[in-house]
C-alpha cells in the first residue's frame, strides 16, 4: 500500500534521512524504531508531505504522493498523527472529531469507531481539547485521524508524554483496530511496545535503515537485543 | 444620554463587524492588512458611482460588496504570497509594510481620481421611537444589517463545515492541514470575506453620515483598534469590543468633543496591549 | 495563531532577523566614511546656495537624514519598530514652539526641555515595551497608536498649538536659524554627529550588545546581556536624536504645524529611504535621503500621485530586498567579486543566492 524508495529529506540543506527504502502491505502493521534523533519523525513527515524531499519517491496506493502537500495526502486516505498531535485546543472533542472527516461529514460508523476504541471520549464530547489530559488527547488524536476512514494510519511515538499502563492500553486499542482492517505504520522508542503489535518492523539509525525484518526476528536479534531491548 | 448609549450601540455594531474583517485575516494568515480600509472606501465609490449611474440601490450594494471582496481575494493570491512564505515575526513585519504600500496605492489612486467622491445612502422614512428615544431609519437599517450578519457570521463559524475549518486554521494550522484542510484556500476565502465586511460597513455607515474616499486610513486604524481590543484573532472578541467601544466613542464625543474620543480608542489600544494583550476574549 | 506571533521563531531562510556585520576596527576605516560624507555634503551650498527654495529642500533633506539615522538606532540597532518618528520630533517641536511663543522661553533652555521630553517620551515607550516583553508588531502598534494620538493632541489643543493652522515661532527670527546656508551647515553638523555616535555605539560594548540581542535575544539574555537595559539605551539615544532635530528644525523654520510632523509624512518617508538605503547601515539614512529628495522634487507635479509611487516603492523595496536595496546590491556585488577571484567561487554564489530567498513551501514549523 504504501512503499517509500531511497527516500532522503532534510532541513536546511542537510539530509537528516538518507536512502531509505521502506513497505508497508495493505492489513500490515509495521514498526519503525529507533532511538531519539534517528530520523524517524523526519521519514514520517517526509511520507507526508510536511517536509520537502531531496530524494527518492513515495507511493500510496501505486500513485505517486512524492512531495504532494499534507492535506492532498490526507484526503487521498493517508492520516498521520504526529508526536505534537496538533489538536485545536478552542474546539471540543466533537468539534475536533467533526473536522477529523473533513471536507464532509462523518458516517456514523466513524464516530462508532472511535467511540468504541475510546470510551473516555464518548464520555466528554463537549470539553475543550486543551484541558483534556495527555492520554485523552492521545486518544482524541488518534480518533479524530480515524474519522475519516483512511486506510493507512501513520502514527509518530504514540506512547509521548503517557504513564506506561496508558501506553500499554493505548497499543491494546491499536490491536483492535488493527484487527478492523486499518494498516498501521508506527514510529516508536518504546521497542516491545510496537514489536508487540507490529507485523514487521524497520529499524532506522542515523538515518538509514539499519535493520529490517519480522517482529519475532527483530526481537530475537542481538544488536537489537543489546540496543533497544537492554539486554546484554 | 440614553439617545447617545443607543447611537453608541448603533455605532458599535459596526465596529465590531469592522473590526471581525481584521481580526479574521490576522487570526488565519498573521497578516495585519493595512489596507483593509481601502475595501472599505472602494465598496462605498463603487455604490456612489453605480447609484449615479441609475443602478438600482440593492445590485449597487451587491456590486460594492463584490468589488471589496474581489481586492481581497487578488491581495491574497498575489502580494500575500511571499509574505505567506515567511514565519513568525518576518511575516506580521513583511505583511504590514506590503499591505501599507498597498494602503498607499489605492488610497492615492482614489483620492487622485475622485477627489470628492463620497457616498450618502439616504434611507428615508419618519424616525422611530425605540425605547423612548427617536431612532433615524438610517440607524436601524444599518443595526438591523449589522446584527443580522453579525448571527450569521456565528452561525457560519459555529455550525457550518467551512466554519469550523476556518476556526481550526486559526487554531493549529498544521493540525488543519492533518485532516485534509488547505489553509492557503481558506485563507483566500476568508481574506473576499473580510472584504466584503469591510464594503458592508461602508455601506451601513453611509446610511447616516457620508463616507468619502479619504476615509480609507481611517476605517483600517478603526478596525485594528477593536481587533486589538476585542483579542487578535477572537471574532466574538472583536464584536463585543466593537459594541464597547462604540458606545464609548458616543458618550466621548458627546460629553468632551472628537479629538479626544480618538485619543480615548487609541489609548485603549495601546492600554490592552500593554495591560491585557489577549484583549478581550483571546487566548 | 494566538495573540502575537514568537519572538524568537527564526525566519525560514535560517538568518535572524537583524544581524549586521560588526563595524570595521581601525578608526580611520570607521570614521571615514562619515568625514567623506560630511565634506561632499558641505560642498552643497557651494551650488544650490543661492536658491532659497532649492536650499529649503536641502535643509529638509538633512533632517529626514537624521531622522532615519535615529530610527536606525532604535529600529536598526534593537529591533523596537518605533512607527512614532514624526511624533517623538513633534515633541520636540511642539515643545520648544510653545514655550518660547506662550512661556517666552528663550531657544537654549527651550531647546534642552524640549529634547529632554522627547527623550523621556521615547525612553517610556521604551521601557513599557520591554517590560511588557512586546515583540516587534505590538511595539508598532504601540508607537503607532501614540503616533495618532499626539496628532490628535496637537489638533485639539487649538489655543495651545494652534490646531489645524500651527504655529509662526519667532524665537528663531535674526538669528543664524533662519539663514539658508548657515542653517544648511548647521543641520549638516547634526547629521554628521549623529552618524559619528551612531558609529561609536557600534564600536562600543553597547553596540556590541545590539548585535548579540539582535542575532537571538534569548541567548544574549542567557549570556548576561541585559536585553531590557540596552533596548531602552536605544530608545533613549534616538528619541534625544528626534526632538532635538524636531526642534531646532521649528525654530530654524520659524513655522509649526501637525503636518510637518504626521506619520504620513514622516514615518513613511524615513521607512522607503532606509528601505532603499539599508536598514541598520552607517550611510543608509544619507543615500536614502539623498535619492528621495530628488526623487520627490521631481515629483511634485503629481500631487497625489505621489503617494501612490511611495506605495508601489514600499512594495517594491520591502518584497525584493530583506534590509534595504543598496545593501543587497553591494552583497551581490561582493559575492560576484569573490567569484571572480577563486574557482570555487560558483559553489558560493548559488549558496549565497539561495539564503537570500526562503523557497521550502512545503516545509512546517
Amino acid at each position: 500500500m504504501l512503499e517509500a524508495s531511497g527516500l532522503e529529506a532534510g532541513y536546511l540543506g542537510e539530509n537528516v534521512v538518507e536512502g531509505v527504502d521502506l513497505r508497508v502491505a495493505a492489513g500490515e502493521a509495521v514498526a519503525v524504531i529507533g532511538s531519539n534523533g534517528a530520523g524517524k519523525t523526519t521519514l514520517f513527515r517526509a511520507i507526508c508531505g510536511m517536509l520537502a524531499v531531496s530524494a527518492g519517491r513515495v507511493r500510496f496506493d501505486g500513485r505517486d504522493i512524492t512531495g504532494r502537500p499534507t492535506h492532498r495526502v490526507a484526503r487521498a486516505g493517508l492520516a498521520y498523527v504526529p508526536a505534537e498531535r496538533h489538536l485545536f485546543p478552542g474546539m471540543s472533542v466533537r468539534e475536533n472529531l467533526l473536522l477529523g472527516a473533513y471536507p464532509g461529514r462523518p458516517d456514523p460508523s466513524a464516530f462508532e469507531l472511535v467511540f468504541d476504541l475510546f470510551p473516555r471520549l464518548k464520555e466528554r464530547p463537549r470539553q475543550a481539547a486543551g484541558s483534556l489530559s495527555g492520554g485523552e488527547q492521545q486518544m482524541l488524536a488518534v480518533g479524530r485521524a480515524l474519522m475519516s476512514r483512511p486506510r493507512l494510519l501513520m502514527l509518530d511515538e504514540p506512547t509521548t508524554g503517557l504513564a506506561p499502563k496508558l501506553a500499554r492500553s493505548a497499543y491494546q486499542a491499536l490491536q483492535a483496530l488493527k484487527e478492523t482492517g486499518v494498516t498501521l505504520l508506527v514510529a516508536e522508542q518504546q521497542v516491545p511496545l510496537a514489536l508487540s503489535l507490529a507485523d514487521r518492523g524497520y529499524v532506522l539509525e542515523n538515518g538509514r535503515v539499519r535493520l529490517e525484518g519480522a517482529s519475532e526476528d527483530l526481537e530475537r536479534n542481538p544488536e537489537v537485543r543489546r540496543a533497544y531491548l537492554g539486554v546484554a | 444620554m440614553r439617545a447617545v448609549v443607543l447611537d453608541g450601540i448603533v455605532l458599535g455594531l459596526q465596529f465590531g463587524l469592522l473590526g471581525v474583517g481584521m481580526t479574521l485575516v490576522y487570526g488565519l494568515g498573521g497578516v495585519l492588512n493595512l489596507a483593509y480600509g481601502q475595501a472599505a472606501v472602494l465598496a462605498a465609490l463603487v455604490v456612489a458611482l453605480s447609484l449615479a449611474a441609475g443602478v438600482p440601490a440593492l445590485v449597487a450594494a451587491g456590486a460594492g460588496l463584490l468589488v471589496a471582496a474581489a481586492g481581497g481575494v487578488v491581495l491574497d493570491r498575489t502580494l500575500m504570497q511571499p509574505v505567506y512564505r515567511q514565519r513568525g515575526e518576518h511575516r506580521v513585519l513583511l505583511g504590514l509594510l506590503l499591505t501599507l504600500g498597498v494602503a498607499f496605492v489605492i488610497d492615492g489612486l482614489l483620492t487622485w481620481r475622485y477627489p470628492s467622491g463620497a457616498l450618502r445612502l439616504e434611507v428615508g422614512g419618519e424616525a422611530v421611537p425605540i425605547l423612548g428615544v427617536r431612532m433615524r431609519v438610517g440607524s436601524l437599517w444599518a443595526s438591523g444589517i449589522s446584527l443580522a450578519v453579525g448571527a450569521a457570521l456565528a452561525l457560519f463559524f459555529r455550525r457550518t463545515t467551512l466554519g469550523r475549518a476556518t476556526r481550526s486554521v486559526i487554531q493549529d494550522e498544521v493540525g488543519a492541514r492533518l485532516v485534509g484542510i488547505n489553509p492557503a484556500a481558506v485563507r483566500t476565502l476568508i481574506f473576499a470575506l473580510s472584504g466584503a465586511l469591510a464594503g458592508l460597513v461602508a455601506e451601513t455607515r453611509s446610511m447616516t453620515s457620508p463616507v468619502s474616499v479619504t476615509a480609507g486610513f481611517d476605517f483600517t486604524i478603526l478596525a485594528l483598534i477593536v481587533a486589538v481590543v476585542g483579542g487578535l484573532g477572537s471574532v466574538a472578541g472583536a464584536f463585543l469590543a466593537g459594541v464597547l467601544l462604540g458606545i464609548v466613542s458616543t458618550v466621548s464625543a458627546f460629553y468632551i468633543g472628537q479629538y479626544v474620543t480618538t485619543i480615548v480608542l487609541l489609548a485603549a489600544a495601546a492600554l490592552t496591549i500593554v495591560a491585557r494583550p489577549r484583549g478581550l476574549l483571546g487566548r | 495563531m494566538t495573540a502575537e506571533p514568537d519572538a524568537t521563531v527564526e525566519s525560514s531562510d535560517g538568518a535572524p532577523l537583524g544581524v549586521s556585520a560588526p563595524p570595521p576596527r581601525s578608526l580611520a576605516r570607521a570614521f571615514l566614511p562619515i568625514a567623506v560624507t560630511g565634506a561632499l555634503l558641505a560642498l552643497v551650498p557651494l551650488w544650490l546656495g543661492d536658491s532659497r527654495l532649492m536650499m529649503g529642500l536641502a535643509v529638509d533633506a538633512l533632517v529626514f537624514g537624521a531622522y532615519a539615522v535615529a530610527f536606525n538606532v532604535i529600529f536598526g540597532s534593537t529591533n523596537q519598530l518605533f512607527l512614532c518618528v514624526g511624533a517623538l520630533a513633534g515633541v520636540g517641536g511642539y515643545t520648544a514652539a510653545i514655550l518660547s511663543e506662550e512661556a517666552g522661553l528663550p531657544m537654549a533652555p527651550g531647546l534642552v526641555a524640549a529634547t529632554a521630553l522627547a527623550t523621556a517620551v521615547g525612553g517610556l515607550l521604551s521601557w513599557v515595551a520591554v517590560r511588557r516583553s512586546l515583540g516587534v508588531i505590538f511595539t508598532g502598534i504601540v508607537t503607532l497608536a501614540f503616533s495618532l494620538a499626539f496628532a490628535n493632541l496637537v489638533l485639539g489643543q487649538r489655543e495651545l498649538t494652534g490646531g489645524e493652522t500651527g504655529l509662526v515661532v519667532a524665537a528663531g527670527e535674526g538669528t543664524f536659524l533662519q539663514e539658508r546656508v548657515a542653517a544648511y551647515y548647521l543641520f549638516l553638523g547634526m547629521l554628521v554627529g549623529f552618524l559619528v555616535v551612531f558609529r561609536a555605539l557600534e564600536r562600543s560594548h553597547v553596540g556590541w550588545a545590539f548585535r548579540a540581542l539582535r542575532d537571538n535575544e534569548l541567548a544574549a539574555e542567557l549570556t548576561g546581556v541585559d536585553v531590557a537595559r540596552y533596548r531602552v539605551y536605544a530608545g533613549l539615544t534616538g528619541s534625544a536624536m528626534l526632538g532635538i532635530t524636531g526642534a531646532v528644525f521649528t525654530y530654524s523654520d520659524g513655522f509649526i504645524s501637525p503636518s510637518t510632523f504626521e506619520f504620513g509624512h514622516v514615518d513613511v518617508r524615513v521607512l522607503v529611504m532606509l528601505a532603499f538605503g539599508g536598514l541598520g547601515t552607517l550611510l543608509g539614512p544619507v543615500l536614502g535621503t539623498v535619492v528621495f529628495a530628488v526623487v520627490d522634487e521631481l515629483l511634485v507635479e503629481a500631487g497625489q500621485l505621489r503617494t501612490v509611487l511611495y506605495g508601489l516603492l514600499i512594495i517594491g523595496l520591502f518584497l525584493g530586498f530583506k534590509r534595504g536595496a543598496v545593501p543587497a546590491v553591494a552583497d551581490f556585488l561582493r559575492v560576484l567579486v569573490r567569484q571572480a577571484r577563486s574557482s570555487a567561487g560558483g559553489r558560493r554564489v548559488r549558496a549565497a543566492l539561495a539564503r537570500r530567498r526562503p523557497d521550502h513551501p512545503n516545509e512546517e514549523g
